[in-house]
C-alpha cells in the first residue's frame, strides 16, 4: 500500500479518536468507537477505495462483544475493531456502503445475536436451523456449550471422552 | 413453510408469493452431493429473484476449534472441505505461525507451493469435468476426469493420499519431498498442459459446449463486482487484478514467476477459458518450484503454547480468497478462530449473475461460480404468471436444461415441462 | 470462432481404443499402493513403554491409556499403563508416529477394514506385555 494512503487512513483514525496500532508487518488494527464507526468506514470506502471486504467477525470479549472488520487492500490487512455492551447488542449496518457486507452481518446475528439495523434481511436465518429454541442463547457466546445444545437440538451422540 | 418463516420473508422486503401448496421436500436427497437451498422466483422462464439457505451441513467448528489444542485443530480445519482442504490447513498455520518468534524454512516454503498447486489443477479439472456433466456432455466429464487421476498419483505418492494430505504442520511441513520424484513431476505437466491445450480447443469450438456456456449470465460490471465483494475467477472473470498469491505473496510465491490470468467478457465461458489459463501457469510453476527446491530442513519444532495475540491470514484457494483470524490467550487452546470460505463471498455475486436468466441455464451458472458445497439439491419453484408451484431435483433440472437447448438428443430420463411435479 | 470440423473425432477415437482400459481390476487383481501409503495402524508390543504422548497428540481421541499394573521406584508404587486404541475413529494422519519417541508405531498398508461391527476395530496388543 502506498505511503501516503497508510498516512491518510492514520490521520483520519487519528481525527475519529481511534487508537492505530502495527504490531506486525502488513497488518494494522486500528480501534474506533460505536459513534465513529460508519464515518470511519465511509471514509476507508469511498474516498481511499480500499473495497475489499474479506469478512467481519464477531468476538466474545467477556463484558462486550466485539466486532472487526477485516479489509484486505494490496498487501495490508486493515482491521477496524469496534465494541458493543453486551446488554444492547445493536449497531448500524454497512450495508450501503458495502453491498457485499450483506451475508457477513446475517452470519453474526446468527451466532452471537447482534442486530444490525439498516440490513434487509437480518431476520432471515443463515446458518442455525430453523427448530432452534428460541430460549436458547446464541451458540458462540462463551457461555453456550456444546454438550447442551446437542441435548436441545437432540443430537446426542455417543462421546467416550465427556 | 411456517407462519414464523412467512412473516420473516415478508419483512424483508421479499416478493410476494403464494405458499399454500407448498410441500417441502428439503435439501436432502439420496442423488445429491452437498446439500443447499436456494429458493427460485419465477415469471415464465425468466427467474426474478433467488433467496438462498445455506448452513446444512453447518458443522460447529469455529466453537469446536474453541476447545481443542492448536495442533489438532489444523487436523480439523483441513477438513472443512476435500478439494481444498490443504490451502484451509496452510491458512490457519501461517496465521498461528506468525504469533511466534520461530521462522518456516525455505525448503517448506516452496514445498508448499507444489502440493497447493497441485490441489489447484486437481481442482480445476473436476470443475471442468462438471461443467461437462451439467452441459450433457458425458465424454468431456469422463476424460477430464481420467486426466485428474494422473494429478491425484502424484499428490499420492508425496503425501500418502489423494484427499486429505496432512502434509501441514505449525512451522514446516511433516515430510520431505521423496527421493527421486522430479523427473516424473515435470514430465507429468507436461503432459497436463498438453492436454490442458486440447480442452481449451474443445470449449473453443465445440457445439455442445458453445450453446450452453456463450453469453450466458447476466454481465456485472467491475464496480458491481467489487461492491459486492467477490473473490478469486468471480473477480479476475471481469477484468479486475485481484489476487492474494500477486497482492500479497505468501509461501515461496515471491520467488517462483507467476503470470496473472484475467479476462473481460463476463459470462460463463469466460470463465472456462480462465480456469483452464490458470492450470496451465500452476503447471508451469510446479516445474520450476520442483527444478529449484533449496537444501535445508523441512521443519522446526515449536513448543505447543502459543504467546498472546491476534492474527489473520489469507491465501488464494481455487475458488477465491480463503481468511483466517486467530485470536489467543497464551494457551494453548485458542480463543476464537474464525474461517471464511470463498464460496461464502461469492454468493451474492453469484445471485447478481442469475438475474434475468433462464432456468434452463440455471445449473450452468451455478455451477460456473465452482461453490465448495457442491450442486443442487432439491430447488421450489413457484411461477408468477400462471400461480403453480412444484419442485424438481438436480437430476431433473439437468435433463430440463439439456432437452431446453438439444430437443431432438434421446436421453434415458424424459425432461419434465415446466409445472410438472414428478 | 470456427467450429469443428466433421470427423475431428476420430484420431482420438483411435488413440482412446489403443490405449489400456483406465479402470482398475480391483479387486480382482491386487492393487498398487504408493510407498507412503497410509493404512491401518500397528503397534509393537515389545518397544511400547507406555508413557502415553500418542494419547496426548491424536486429533481424534483413537487411544486410552489403560492401568496394567504397579512397579517399585524407590519406596514409591507408580502406575504402569498401556494403550488400547480405537481404530473406529482414526483419521490415518500419523502424528502419533511422528511423536512416539520409542519407534513403537506404524501405519502398515491395509486398508480394507470394513467389519460390522465396530468392536473388531478395538486393537489391544499392546496390553500383552
Amino acid at each position: 500500500m502506498s505511503q501516503v494512503s497508510m498516512q491518510q487512513l492514520q490521520e483520519y483514525a487519528a481525527d475519529s479518536n481511534g487508537k492505530v496500532s502495527t504490531p506486525r508487518k502488513g497488518e494494522m488494527f486500528i480501534e474506533i468507537d460505536q459513534a465513529h464507526i460508519m464515518g470511519f468506514i465511509s471514509h476507508v470506502v469511498n474516498d481511499l477505495r480500499i473495497r475489499l471486504l474479506s469478512t467481519i467477525t464477531g468476538l466474545d470479549l467477556g463484558q462486550n462483544f466485539g466486532i472487526i472488520y477485516n479489509f484486505s487492500h494490496e498487501d495490508q490487512k486493515i482491521q477496524v475493531k469496534t465494541t458493543l455492551p453486551k446488554n444492547q447488542p445493536t449497531t448500524v449496518s454497512i450495508v450501503e456502503i458495502v453491498p457485499g457486507a450483506i451475508l457477513y452481518e446475517m452470519e453474526i446475528h446468527d451466532l452471537f445475536g447482534i442486530t444490525f439495523t439498516g440490513n434487509p434481511w437480518i431476520n432471515l436465518k443463515l446458518l442455525l436451523p430453523d427448530n432452534w429454541p428460541a430460549d436458547l442463547p446464541p451458540p458462540l457466546l462463551k457461555s453456550s456449550k456444546p454438550a447442551e445444545i446437542r441435548k436441545r437440538l437432540h443430537l446426542e451422540v455417543e462421546r467416550k471422552n465427556e | 413453510m411456517s407462519d414464523e418463516s412467512k412473516r420473516r420473508e415478508e419483512s424483508a422486503g421479499l416478493m410476494e408469493y403464494s405458499v399454500e401448496n407448498l410441500v417441502p421436500f428439503g435439501p436432502i436427497h439420496p442423488a445429491l452431493k452437498e446439500p443447499e437451498y436456494f429458493k427460485l422466483i419465477l415469471e415464465g422462464e425468466k427467474i426474478v429473484q433467488v433467496i438462498p439457505r445455506i448452513g446444512y451441513v453447518h458443522r460447529g467448528l469455529e466453537k469446536a476449534a474453541e476447545q481443542r489444542p492448536w495442533m489438532q485443530n489444523m487436523y480439523m480445519f483441513e477438513r472443512t472441505c476435500g478439494i481444498c482442504s490443504f490451502v484451509h490447513s496452510l491458512c490457519y498455520g501461517q496465521a498461528v505461525e506468525e504469533l511466534t518468534v520461530f521462522q518456516v524454512p525455505r525448503r517448506a516454503k516452496f514445498i508448499r507451493l507444489i502440493v497447493a498447486e497441485l490441489e489447484r489443477i486437481h481442482s480445476h479439472l473436476l470443475w471442468v469435468g462438471l461443467m461437462g456433466h451439467w452441459a450433457g456432455f458425458e465424454t468431456l466429464f469422463m476424460w477430464v476426469w481420467n486426466d485428474r487421476e494422473l494429478v491425484l498419483d502424484i499428490v499420492e505418492a508425496i503425501s500418502g493420499n489423494r484427499v486429505h494430505k496432512s502434509m501441514n504442520t505449525l512451522c514446516g511441513v511433516r515430510r520431505d519431498m521423496p527421493e527421486g520424484m522430479e523427473d516424473r513431476i515435470v514430465e507429468r505437466m507436461k503432459y497436463i498442459v498438453d492436454r490442458a491445450h486440447y480442452y481449451r480447443e474443445i470449449i473453443d469450438t465445440e457445439e455442445t459446449m458453445l450453446a450452453r456456456t456463450e453469453k450466458v449470465g447476466n454481465k456485472i460490471s467491475q464496480e458491481t463486482a467489487q461492491k459486492l465483494c467477490a473473490v478469486g475467477p468471480m473477480a479476475r472473470f471481469v477484468g479486475l487484478r485481484q489476487d492474494v498469491r500477486l497482492n500479497d505473496p505468501y509461501a515461496a510465491y515471491d520467488e517462483v514467476p507467476f503470470d496473472l490470468v484475467t479476462r473481460t467478457e463476463g459470462d460463463v465461458r469466460s470463465l472456462l477459458r480462465l480456469r483452464l489459463d490458470e492450470l496451465i501457469v500452476s503447471a508451469n510453476m510446479i516445474s520450476y518450484a520442483v527444478k529449484h527446491l533449496p537444501d535445508g530442513p523441512f521443519r522446526v519444532r515449536i513448543p505447543n503454547i502459543i504467546p498472546a495475540g491476534e492474527h489473520s491470514s489469507h491465501c488464494e484457494a481455487p475458488r477465491g480468497e480463503i481468511f483466517y483470524y486467530v485470536k489467543s490467550n497464551g494457551g494453548k487452546i485458542p480463543d476464537r478462530v474464525k474461517s471464511r470460505q470463498p464460496t461464502m463471498a461469492n454468493i451474492p455475486a453469484a445471485l447478481e449473475l442469475l438475474k434475468g436468466q433462464n432456468l434452463a441455464d440455471l445449473p450452468m451458472v451455478l455451477t460456473a461460480i465452482d461453490p465448495c458445497f457442491g450442486c443442487m439439491d432439491r430447488m421450489s419453484f413457484f411461477d408468477t404468471e400462471s400461480h403453480r408451484q412444484w419442485a424438481w431435483s438436480g437430476e431433473q433440472l439437468r435433463q430440463y436444461g439439456i432437452k431446453h437447448y438439444f430437443p431432438d438428443r434421446i436421453s434415458a430420463a424424459p425432461a419434465l415441462k415446466i409445472g410438472e411435479a414428478h | 470462432m470456427p467450429r469443428r470440423k466433421a470427423g475431428a473425432i476420430i484420431p482420438e477415437m483411435f488413440r482412446v481404443m489403443l490405449e489400456k482400459p483406465t479402470t482398475e481390476a480391483y479387486p480382482y487383481k491386487p492393487i498398487k499402493l504408493p510407498e507412503r501409503f497410509r493404512g491401518k495402524l500397528d503397534v509393537d508390543p515389545e518397544t511400547c513403554t507406555g508413557c502415553g504422548v500418542c494419547a496426548i497428540v491424536c486429533p481424534a481421541q483413537v487411544i486410552t491409556m489403560v492401568d496394567v499394573g504397579t512397579r517399585k521406584v524407590g519406596d514409591k508404587e507408580l502406575p504402569v499403563k498401556r494403550p488400547i486404541f480405537d481404530l473406529s475413529t482414526c483419521i490415518f494422519c500419523g502424528e502419533c508416529v511422528d511423536n512416539c519417541a520409542f519407534k513403537a508405531l506404524e501405519l502398515t498398508k491395509e486398508f480394507q477394514l470394513a467389519c460390522s461391527d465396530k468392536a473388531d476395530l478395538m486393537m489391544r496388543k499392546a496390553l500383552a506385555k
